[in-house]
């Protein structure tokens, strides 16, 4: 990190915002730099002045009290004025069919908001998975840029056989393999270079559900995520290239190309 | 331009609106209310107060804010009950600075941003009254124009992240990361705040 990027970086550092990859970085080029090490102070020193010497106004008690009193007064839904006898019928059915509509559609809801958790915290793990290999400097089980060498490493190890391939030609070399968690199972991890940048394709066998090659696209803590079904597998991309790389990349390898 | 500092004062005369809001027969989820909005009534008023940089205006914005999610409590799908309310407070405080403060609202522009920090000078007889470097403090937070108060704001006293921030005040985060170096900036070279720092000797 030089001192330019580490400049524009520092509020975002100052406020927690960064990640611990970047936070990571951002430290040890802060340690061994004085102007940006002054300018991280000069921030700290502003925050705690504010902090302490800025007034924070809490509700005062009369319109804490006004509030409570204005609610007490209020109609509760939950106790409804009892109904006539014979109109009770009448709102029974209807609300019997309101009750089963309300339901199917629960059920609708509870479905799509559990698929879209499945897949959030799968983007979440895999995005660790990326930032701790990063971090470690565990990038590659297997350093080859030969895929005949990598493919039978990872099935060796695996239940599956992953697609590997090579995109020298196309600027994404393959720089080998390692071995993953993810969602409670063991999958392979494709590392791939572009320029500076490392790009982690997590890959396991497609279980039902639709084929989707084109890349859906989410960004997480800095990083991008991109998503594809195809080629028999599930594909996670992850990399701080931009979204655009990336989407190309799992695009070629959910095509199978 | 002088925030007033009776947070009490104004008490006494607030109470028609919530009468409006009494005479809704529409049943709503008071104890719902009673969860998600009334534990957030301090960081409501202190966005209002910062806002509208008034005690008594503070306290009819909550009100406003109150009664709106009061309605809209049906709407409130879960999440941060702190974000959503807050969005709803500042609504209601745009709204009120929409009818009584017009202009504040279209000085809110980049040229005039400069041009507020800058004649935010104080006068002498200002700078012989203050003597509590916190009320400098006060007064520049209080001079900074709208969009980059409310954000100032939301972070170092509220502490919300990021996210919650670009949601209350919808914005792209992108945005909200702009405007808080902006205010930063101008707070940092403020003049409220130079002149205590030389009379003072530096620090």
């Amino acid at each position: 990190m030089n001192c330019h990027e580490a400049m524009a970086m520092l509020p975002t550092y100052s406020d927690g915002e960064l990640d611990a990859v970047q936070s990571a970085a951002m430290e040890k080029h802060v340690l061994g730099c004085p102007e940006c090490s002054a300018q991280r102070d000069a921030l700290a020193a502003l925050r705690v002045r504010i902090r302490s010497e800025a007034p924070y106004y809490p509700a005062p008690a009369a319109l804490r009290e006004k509030v409570r009193a204005a609610l007490a007064r209020t109609p509760l839904a939950a106790h409804p004025a009892p109904r006539p006898p014979r109109e009770r019928w009448h709102w029974l059915s209807a609300g019997a069919l309101a009750g089963s509509a309300a339901t199917v559609f629960a059920w609708f809801l509870g479905t799509a908001v559990l698929d879209w958790r499945v897949s959030t915290d799968l983007d979440a793990e895999v995005v660790a998975n990326h930032a701790r290999a990063t971090l470690a400097h565990r990038l590659t089980d297997v350093s080859s840029s030969d895929r005949h060498t990598v493919k039978p490493w990872l099935s060796s190890r695996l239940d599956y056989s992953p697609p590997v391939q090579d995109f020298t030609a196309d600027g994404w070399p393959l720089v080998g393999g390692r071995l993953d968690y993810l969602g409670g199972q063991a999958v392979a991890t494709l590392v791939y270079r572009y320029r500076e940048h490392t790009i982690d394709v997590f890959v396991r066998p497609l279980s039902g559900g639709v084929v989707a090659p084109t890349p859906s696209l989410t960004a997480r803590r800095g990083f991008n995520v991109a998503h594809a079904t195809g080629a028999g597998m599930e594909w996670w991309g992850v990399s701080d290239v931009s979204a655009d790389v990336l989407a190309a990349l799992v695009a070629r390898l959910a095509h199978g190309e | 331009m002088v925030p007033d500092r009776a947070p009490g004062r104004g008490i006494n005369r607030v109470a028609p609106r919530y009468d409006a809001l009494m005479g809704t027969a529409r049943p709503v989820d008071s104890s719902r209310f009673e969860q998600v909005v009334v534990p957030q009534l301090d960081a409501a008023y202190n966005l209002a107060r910062w806002l509208t940089r008034n005690a008594s205006d503070a306290e009819d914005v909550v009100q406003d804010a109150c009664e709106r999610a009061l309605k809209y409590m049906a709407a409130f799908r879960g999440g941060e009950p702190k974000a959503w309310f807050l969005t709803i407070v500042r609504h209601a405080g745009y709204d009120w600075i929409k009818r009584n403060r017009p202009t504040e609202l279209i000085a809110d522009g980049t040229d005039a941003i400069e041009r507020a920090a800058d004649t935010a000078m104080p006068t002498p007889e200002q700078n012989a009254l203050r003597n509590a470097s916190s009320t400098a403090l006060t007064e520049a937070i209080a001079a900074l124009p709208l969009g980059y108060r409310e954000v100032l704001i939301l972070r170092e006293l509220e502490e919300l992240p990021y996210r919650d921030i670009a949601r209350v005040v919808d914005i792209p985060i992108g945005t909200v990361m702009s405007r808080l170096a902006r205010a930063r900036a101008l707070l940092q070279r403020s003049p409220l705040l130079i002149a205590i720092r030389e009379r003072s000797g530096g620090s």
